[in-house]
């Protein structure tokens, strides 16, 4: 900077540098219409996203793209960025172009007419790259108002060595899974549980009673003030009889997700089986690595013997937020960034971010179904996961998840320490949600 | 100093009256102008956030209705609240229980180290303070590790499951006090350095022992300081937030999202965006902490120099 210090030769060779580099810059953006059209360069689009490894796809769209330069924030995972979001949506300033939302986020995000529609910038046109049901979490007939990127279809993954050391067979049905739990109890002297169930993961929780047919809402963007709710309708019951058999006669732990106690129990051995995500297997081989080579995975056990009944836990989208200024533009990445035909991205998706594609191109290629797992000892898993994310049944979400979220998780976790039934739990959130969805103005139906 | 002053009395005093209003008027404008930096940061940063929130709690903002002047509405909503009842008859219980347990040990180890002087009396004075320089979310997480089931070290001796609903409280409690007892203590002790030595000499002379010259001479004589410590201890106690809000993920059946008044505010505000409800919490939580400390300040003000 400062030449005046630099001797003669020093700044001569300064400026064939700088002249270099310009003549470089010149030369990259020079074969390109974008700059003819747009003097000013690159459209920034900022992005809110948690996936992991995401910079590499960030440095790959922007190294392919003259016209748009991605900038990316990681602001925290799940309701942390939710949290930001929020506040940044009230405060009319702040929140990114393009966010990363869960599935169960969107309808909160259309009420409050925060979301883009996409519709209009010619995101139906994906529509045909995606499988009913998660094409219907994003959208509303034509109005598109986020472009999916996984998903999060349900699987048991289980210790393969411990379940020869104890003796126990595959569970095929919730019934068997019961039985082979009691059998698991004896042999290991009550040492090790079937599994942990999370009572703090409002999205797990769902995810299972999703496959048990509990539709907890019927709501529909286009009727935005019009709501039904039956959160403790029978599909939950069940599910939350049966898990409130296995906690209190000591065949699963109760410990929350994300815990220290729970990483430690996946990776001790205290958990032989863990009931996954279609994420899971990337998650798991990260928090349990000493266990890598020892896992397998099998489809997710069934309420009827022979049924192939499924349900999502996680899975996440892109949308664009109000505050986009150039939403065409935001459009744009949001559809391309995990876009079906951006194979190079996908890869990384696949191979590092361990992230299960909704686009059904890539789902069905090679690269995803035929992918072995070294932490699953070179099992194709993902030969369980597609299936069961065929069979996964639409869904609606209520457009306060949080609060629906809170309620299952209030009532599970206190009906966990023995504070209520775990069906009464349900009827409480029940009650609870009801009365918040008046209050919040909805017609209940 | 005293001489300018003085210089400046007397000039007032020649001058006469017409001259003493514009001068006593100049003197009022600098007085101002030294405090304005405090005065536009009180403003800015407490007073008009303060006025925003009581706006707030005015109004009601639903999903599908918008938003509209709803009075006191709001307020009726948290007194009938069953969850605000149960988070403020725990922070209070808690603050009867932990005020006393946390001055009690602050003042003791005061004691201790004050009449011992030795190496090992400095030792124990910044072992004890170490604790609040630990950042509360890092000395929080800490201990969460430490309570853990699975890896904590006490779990395998004792068979005490540290989050379990019955037992939490107490837990938490023990690391507020772990946390806040040796900044008590270095309150306390300090002031105990600022009595004069010749006391204890002459209490020594009329045959006291050195637990009569602590309980009987020592003690009585920092009564104000001990006050301010309580009313810190309660202040936070009343505002218990942080801790319980760590340990949450932890166990959240035990320690619920309307565990104590503050997290209950937080919560609403920021996990189900009922800003309005949200800053109605804040607003009576912040008259329950006045009142409390008035009623603390007036039944001590005996003691106390505040």
């Amino acid at each position: 900077m400062n030449v005046r210090n630099f001797s003669v030769r020093r700044s001569v060779v300064a400026t064939v540098a700088a002249v270099t580099a310009l003549a470089l810059a010149a030369c990259s953006g020079g074969g390109s219409d974008a700059d003819a059209d747009k003097p000013s360069g690159p459209v920034t689009v900022k992005v809110w996203a948690w996936y992991p490894s995401f910079q590499k796809i960030v440095d790959l769209y922007n190294s392919t793209h003259t016209d748009i330069k991605i900038e990316w924030t990681n602001a925290g995972a799940g309701q942390d960025e939710y949290t930001k979001l929020q506040t940044a949506l009230k405060a009319g300033k702040g929140a990114p172009d393009v966010v990363m939302l869960e599935f169960q986020e969107l309808p909160t995000y259309q009420l409050t007419k925060h979301l883009v529609d996409m519709g209009k910038y010619g995101a139906n046109d994906l529509k045909g790259q995606y499988v009913d049901w998660a094409w219907k979490q994003v959208s509303t007939g034509d109005k598109v108002y986020a472009i999916p990127v996984d998903a999060g279809p349900m699987a048991m993954l289980y210790r393969e060595d411990l379940f020869k050391q104890y003796g126990l067979t595959i569970p095929k049905t919730w019934d068997e899974y019961k039985a082979q739990a009691e059998k698991l109890k004896t042999a290991s002297a009550g040492k090790a549980f079937m599994t942990d169930f999370g009572g703090n993961d409002g999205g797990f929780m769902t995810g299972l009673m999703w496959q048990a047919g509990s539709k907890p809402y019927s709501y529909d963007t286009a009727n935005p003030s019009n709501i039904g709710i039956s959160v403790n309708d029978a599909g939950a019951k069940q599910v939350m009889t049966y898990w409130e058999g296995m906690v209190n006669s000591g065949l699963a732990d109760t410990k929350a997700y994300g815990t220290t106690d729970f990483y430690n129990g996946l990776g001790s051995g205290k958990y032989v089986t863990y009931l996954a995500a279609g994420w899971g297997p990337g998650y798991l081989a990260s928090v349990a690595k000493t266990t890598a080579g020892k896992w397998r995975a099998a489809p997710l056990p069934q309420w009827t013997a022979g049924g192939n009944a499924q349900g999502d836990w996680g899975g996440s989208s892109f949308a664009v937020t109000d505050q986009a200024k150039n939403p065409e533009a935001a459009t744009k990445v949001a559809m391309e960034i995990y876009g079906a035909k951006n194979t190079d991205a996908w890869k990384i998706g696949i191979d590092e971010a361990y992230l299960f594609p909704t686009a059904t191109p890539v789902l069905e290629s090679d690269a995803f179904l035929k992918k072995k797992y070294d932490f699953f000892g070179g099992q194709t898993v993902n030969d369980v996961f597609v299936p069961a994310y065929k069979a996964i049944l639409p869904f609606s979400w209520s457009p306060f998840n949080s609060y629906n979220f809170n309620q299952l998780t209030t009532g599970i976790n206190g009906a966990i320490e023995k504070k209520t039934s775990w069906t009464a739990a349900l009827d409480t959130a029940q009650a609870n949600v009801t009365q918040y969805a008046t209050q919040q103005g909805f017609k209940v139906q | 100093m005293t001489q300018v002053e003085t210089r400046s009395a007397a000039a007032t005093a020649v001058a006469g009256p017409p001259t003493k209003k514009r001068r006593h008027l100049r003197e009022a404008m600098t007085g101002w102008l030294f405090v304005l930096p405090f005065v536009v940061l009180l403003v800015a940063f407490l007073l008009l956030p303060m006025a925003y929130a009581f706006k707030l709690s005015l109004y009601r903002s639903t999903l599908i209705e918008g938003e509209h002047f709803a009075f006191l509405e709001n307020y009726t909503q948290a007194f009938k609240d069953p969850l605000v009842r149960e988070g403020v008859v725990r922070v209070i219980v808690f603050g009867l229980v932990q005020t006393p347990v946390m001055i009690g040990i602050a003042l003791l180890a005061a004691l201790l180290i004050d009449h011992a002087t030795s190496r090992f009396s400095r030792f124990f004075r910044l072992a004890a303070f170490v604790p609040y320089a630990v950042p509360v979310v890092i000395g929080t997480l800490m201990w969460g590790f430490l309570y853990s089931e699975n890896v904590g070290p006490f779990n395998s001796l004792l068979h005490i499951d540290f989050l379990s609903s019955d037992v939490v409280l107490a837990s938490l409690g023990n690391v507020v006090t772990w946390q806040w007892a040796g900044y008590n203590m270095i309150v306390l002790y300090a002031a105990l350095q600022g009595l004069p030595r010749e006391v204890y000499e002459s209490a020594r002379i009329d045959g006291a022992g050195p637990a009569q010259i602590a309980w009987r001479i020592k003690t009585p004589m920092i009564s104000s300081a001990i006050v301010l410590a309580t009313l810190f201890t309660i202040l936070g106690t009343l505002q218990f937030f942080t801790e319980p809000l760590i340990l949450q993920p932890l166990n959240p059946g035990s320690i619920t999202q309307h565990y104590t008044p503050n997290v209950y505010a937080f919560n609403q505000a920021f996990s189900f965006q009922q800003y309005n409800y949200s800053a109605a919490i804040s607003f009576l939580l912040g008259a329950v902490v006045f009142v409390g400390s008035y009623i603390f300040l007036f039944a001590t003000r005996k003691r106390s120099a505040l």
